[in-house]
């Protein structure tokens, strides 16, 4: 008997934690599908209203939305490649090149330590410099923070992937002629690809929702991104709920459809691979 | 082979000291710039006397230490409580999540939607069960703002916390916890002599990750309410971001920076000292 009610009360709190959890982003979803009036309706309007399209077709086709979301794709995807591309070796050589002892523990650890440093603290030296370069208000300038932002990333998460390929398998490709980097190409790289996956979608994302630099380092359409694109709706006198929110939404979609992709690996890349789920 | 291992790292190691050692003694230069142009320490003796630095100080410790407190907590109970549940595990695991897997932007943006005092549904969801919502102005009100703020940092990262202990739940043996039990140990004991004890690393692990994340916080106070209504939500991010962005005070942001790194790097010190001693 007191089991059962036990169990039951278990239910239902996990039932109210979840209802506090999906309601406002089921809430953001539907001020996205309502017209200006069904949005304001008191009380609330959780499902009787028609729904309309209106605010994505007025975000992504009339106002600025389309140009924020074409930045936010390339920034994330060049800024992801690039880190991928100069973080694999470095991982390659920290864990399976030899070090003089503790050396390759003492660089990765201060290649961690890049990744705990707030933003806030480098953002007005990264300012200055781009506006030296010539860079603010270009993608370009994005693109190269994002890199700095993820490498310390790419290279702890692809140094615990490589760590689960037996070392035997390169050695032996190099015993069979190949050189370290043919190795790499041919052993370590397919390997590792489902871990090399999971990582680049964790760089996309976090690209993708980065937001302090982006307000500081764009100023127009040209190079803001969609993050940044929102929340400039905010800021103005007037708020504009529909525009927003459907460019919340999509901004949101494809995150979701990326963290489905590597949902095995979430738990090791939210703690920089020190605990796997 | 010396030359091998580091041609290999050199290109990495050389965009980060390119992105972080550089701009950080570019920026100890300029915070020993005036806003007049001179040279001089002035930005420094500004922050012993600067009171709203002070206030934002003290504002960061209240929102850092509320919602790791607040979210530690709920985060263990959601993640014991998933962990005894039979059927609807994933299910609830999966939808448990969703807020963490939101850009912190529309989190932020959801939340303005919701605490909105003339339009929100919040407010005009109480007002069908009754209640005078005249008064419940949430971030705009100066004495709830704080709250408020903090309440959507934990609704956005618990999720944080559960996911993590979740996987640190499923590391643990059974067996312990079941011999316990067997000798008829309470609920309680056996959380708090064998579960919690064999949880520390994770437990230390979690803090250590979201007290990082914490101290970095400002999208979510930027758009919610600006630091706002007058410095009832104002944190060293947002303070520091208006005087370099707003005021271009560069020298001045510099110089603060430079005291939060000090203050952080002290921090995340001693956070990482107690990490690795219960590891040990």
């Amino acid at each position: 008997m007191k089991r059962t009610v036990t169990k039951w009360g278990s239910y239902i709190i996990a039932g109210s934690g979840l209802l506090i959890s999906l309601a406002p982003l089921y809430w953001l979803l539907t001020i996205s599908l309502k017209t200006e009036i069904d949005q304001f309706a008191s009380p609330p309007l959780w499902f009787h209203f028609t729904p309309t399209f209106v605010h994505f077709q007025e975000a992504f086709g009339v106002n600025e939305f389309g140009k924020y979301l074409f930045n936010s794709c390339l920034v994330a995807t060049s800024s992801t490649l690039i880190a991928l591309v100069l973080g694999i070796p470095a991982a390659y050589s920290l864990t399976r090149l030899k070090w003089p002892k503790n050396q390759a523990e003492k660089i990765g650890f201060w290649i961690l330590s890049n990744r705990f440093l707030p933003p806030i603290i480098t953002i007005v030296p990264l300012f200055l410099m781009m506006r030296n370069l010539g860079l603010l208000d270009s993608p370009v300038a994005l693109i190269i923070v994002y890199v700095g932002f993820n490498l310390p990333f790419v290279i702890w998460m692809m140094q615990t992937f490589i760590r689960e390929i037996p070392p035997e398998l390169d050695e032996a490709a190099r015993v069979d002629g190949d050189s370290y980097f043919g190795a790499l190409i041919r052993i370590i790289l397919p390997l590792a690809s489902p871990g090399i996956a999971a990582t680049a979608i964790f760089c996309l994302i976090i690209a993708w929702n980065e937001f302090l630099l982006a307000l500081v380092l764009t100023q127009t359409e040209s190079s803001m991104t969609l993050p940044i694109g929102i929340a400039s709706q905010v800021t103005q006198y007037e708020i504009r709920w529909g525009i927003m929110s459907a460019a919340g939404v999509v901004a949101t979609v494809p995150v979701l459809i990326f963290s489905l992709f590597v949902q095995k690996y979430l738990v090791r890349g939210l703690s920089m691979g020190a605990v796997k789920g | 082979m010396a030359r091998r291992r580091v041609l290999w790292i050199f290109p990495a190691l050389l965009i980060l000291v390119g992105l972080s050692i550089y701009p950080l003694l570019y920026s100890l230069k300029v915070s020993f710039v005036t806003i007049q142009g001179d040279w001089g320490i002035s930005n420094y003796t500004r922050i012993l006397r600067d009171h709203l630095l002070h206030v934002s100080l003290i504002q960061t410790f209240i929102y850092v230490t509320g919602a790791l407190t607040i979210e530690l907590i709920l985060g263990l109970f959601l993640a014991l409580l998933v962990d005894s549940l039979g059927r609807g595990k994933y299910f609830f695991r999966g939808g448990f999540l969703a807020p963490m897997l939101l850009p912190p932007v529309v989190a932020a943006i959801v939340w303005r939607l919701i605490y909105n005092p003339q339009f929100g549904v919040l407010n005009s969801t109480l007002k069908l069960f009754g209640v005078a919502t005249e008064k419940l102005t949430w971030t705009s009100g100066e004495g709830s703002a704080m709250a408020s703020v903090i309440f959507v940092d934990i609704w956005e990262w618990t999720p944080f916390m559960f996911l993590l202990l979740s996987a640190g739940l499923q590391s643990i043996p059974v067996e312990p916890c079941e011999a316990a039990r067997m000798d008829g140990a309470s609920s309680f004991k056996v959380l708090k002599d064998i579960i919690l004890p064999l949880l520390k690393p994770t437990l230390f692990l979690a803090i250590l990750l979201r007290a990082m994340d914490l101290l970095r916080i400002f999208d979510q106070i930027w758009i919610l309410t600006q630091g706002g209504p007058g410095l009832a939500t104002e944190t060293v991010s947002l303070y520091i971001y208006r005087t370099a962005f707003r005021f271009f005070n560069f020298g001045y942001a510099a110089s603060m920076s430079f005291v939060c790194l000090i203050l952080v790097s002290l921090f995340a010190k001693s956070l990482f000292r107690m990490l690795k001693m219960s590891v040990v």
